[in-house]
């Protein structure tokens, strides 16, 4: 059995003739947390749905602690915990309700203690018995955050996992992750935010047109790409950042 | 660490528990669903010596079926791949047709439901009595009825994949369904429009709801409707199944 949390080998997608994907491999270690950074459809959200079991890829391997998506689909999906970019629940339901509906999904015993526990930890308490489509947009987000830990599983995706927090909610989600990271969990997370993959992350990724194009430590991200044309032109303030090392290496042309 | 996966009954039976609940909180439509068909009964009271207590009956429910195939179970299904509620559901350890079985179990508690609603209606003001055989036959072909309207349902969200179109497009075929369907069985549209409608959709469901509440007027061209109301339920929910897609991206 591989020592890794998460092992993509040699992915490819396509979709009809564009190939979105193209041969991305990388790795999750128990204990890291793992950045996915590109522009806009550089295929982050492609490559994260084969590893969440949502499509299926043309070639490649995926392995998620142990199990092979492509032969143990439930296997897999029980050991992941996922926050899809835009997760919604039924508007009619209660945060207490939809929690109920994900622990009995998951097999997890919802005990009296573990309801609060998941309330006071998300700070939902005073939402329980909120319908889901009442809740603002972050409590929304921190119903979704709370369903992805909920049967404490050994890998966690998210994909975007900080948009619409406030930045008290972002930093107590930060805090929960490296928490999560010292418990030996593996958490892959895609993210617009440089500050957020600089702060969080123990490796990143950069994904363009489908590739990989670097992959190392945040530091050495930015020291090995500092004296590159592209990169210096993009910095702004003198001092090289993980943001100008991504625009200097994926060009400043907005992606749709 | 070993990796806990839940009995597939006890997720399908906490799946249920959610989708009921949304009904219940959805419950003005599902009054609207039941009372359509029991108002249009009511307002046939002087005819239904002319066409018949059965008659009556059949056409109500057959009203009723077409508004939870089309109305409810389709405008669901397109609401949540909408917002992304099945996708959240199926990166979870559970077989996807869970979700699907779960819906239409909520959509079999309806058809129940409208049948009952039909026959009480009709049993405590019009006074129509079928025999005990009758009303259990009667549910039966109103489940068989029902898969063709649910069919077509996940037909039109197989084909088509905004909420709002799948919502004007299923309010247009309900329409078009119960006007031709009621007026052309009448004779109203002609004698060309009738024997059309006895084949359609509407016309075998109905034809199949009335002989089974008169299980002694069962003919040969009624088994012929039951195998061609059997015929449309496979091939619209095949059509459904195969260009069903979980995302609308």
């Amino acid at each position: 059995m591989s020592d890794f949390i998460l092992d993509v080998d040699n992915l490819n997608i396509y979709y009809g003739n564009f190939q979105a994907v193209k041969n991305v491999s990388f790795h999750v270690k128990p204990g890291e947390i793992f950045g996915l950074l590109g522009p806009n459809g550089a295929g982050k959200t492609s490559t994260l749905s084969a590893v969440e079991g949502l499509l299926k890829p043309q070639s490649g391997n995926i392995v998620v602690a142990g199990y092979n998506i492509k032969d143990k689909p439930l296997y897999a999906k029980a050991t992941m915990g996922v926050q899809l970019q835009s997760t919604n629940f039924q508007p009619e339901l209660t945060v207490t309700e939809i929690i109920q509906l994900f622990a009995g999904i998951y097999g997890v015993e919802l005990t009296r203690e573990k309801l609060e526990t998941i309330l006071r930890d998300n700070n939902l308490q005073e939402s329980r018995d909120k319908k889901f489509g009442q809740l603002s947009g972050g409590q929304q987000q921190r119903v979704s955050l709370s369903l992805c830990v909920i049967h404490n599983p050994k890998l966690l995706l998210l994909d975007e996992p900080t948009t619409g927090l406030d930045p008290q909610s972002r930093r107590q989600l930060w805090e929960r992750m490296e928490a999560m990271r010292e418990k030996g969990h593996g958490i892959l997370l895609t993210t617009h935010s440089m500050e957020e993959a600089e702060a969080v992350c123990d490796r990143i990724a950069i994904i363009d047109h489908g590739k990989i194009i670097a992959i190392n430590e945040p530091q050495v991200l930015i020291d090995s790409h500092r004296n590159d044309p592209e990169v210096i032109a993009a910095s702004r303030k003198g001092k090289i950042t993980l943001e100008d090392v991504f625009i200097g290496l994926t060009g400043r042309a907005v992606r749709v | 660490m070993e990796t806990n996966i839940p009995k597939t009954s006890a997720v399908l039976s906490t799946l249920l528990r959610a989708d009921l609940k949304t009904q219940w909180r959805n419950r003005r439509s599902v009054v609207l669903t039941l009372l359509i068909p029991v108002i249009i009964l009511l307002s046939w009271k002087g005819i239904i010596e002319q066409v018949g207590g059965a008659f009556a009956l059949a056409s109500c429910i057959t009203i009723g079926l077409t508004a939870i195939g089309l109305m409810g179970y389709s405008n669901s299904v397109a609401r949540d791949r909408d917002k992304g509620i099945f996708q959240r559901l199926r990166v979870a350890p559970l077989p996807a047709w869970c979700i699907i079985m779960s819906r239409l179990l909520v959509q079999l508690l309806m058809i129940l439901l409208v049948t009952t609603a039909v026959f009480f209606a009709g049993y405590y003001f019009d006074k129509i009595t079928i025999p005990g055989q009758g009303y259990a036959l009667a549910f039966l072909a109103a489940i068989a009825g029902g898969a063709v309207y649910l069919g077509i349902g996940q037909m039109i969200v197989g084909l088509i994949k905004n909420p709002e179109t799948v919502n004007s497009t299923t309010r247009l075929v309900y329409f078009a369904f119960i006007m031709v369907g009621m007026l052309g069985q009448f004779g109203i549209l002609g004698d060309e429009v009738k024997k059309m409608v006895i084949w359609s959709p509407y016309g075998t469901v109905q034809s199949i709801l009335s002989a089974s509440m008169e299980p002694a007027k069962w003919t040969a061209t009624t088994t012929e409707a039951l195998l061609v109301t059997i015929s449309y339920a496979i091939i619209f929910s095949m059509i459904g199944i195969r260009k069903f897609q979980w995302s609308n991206k």
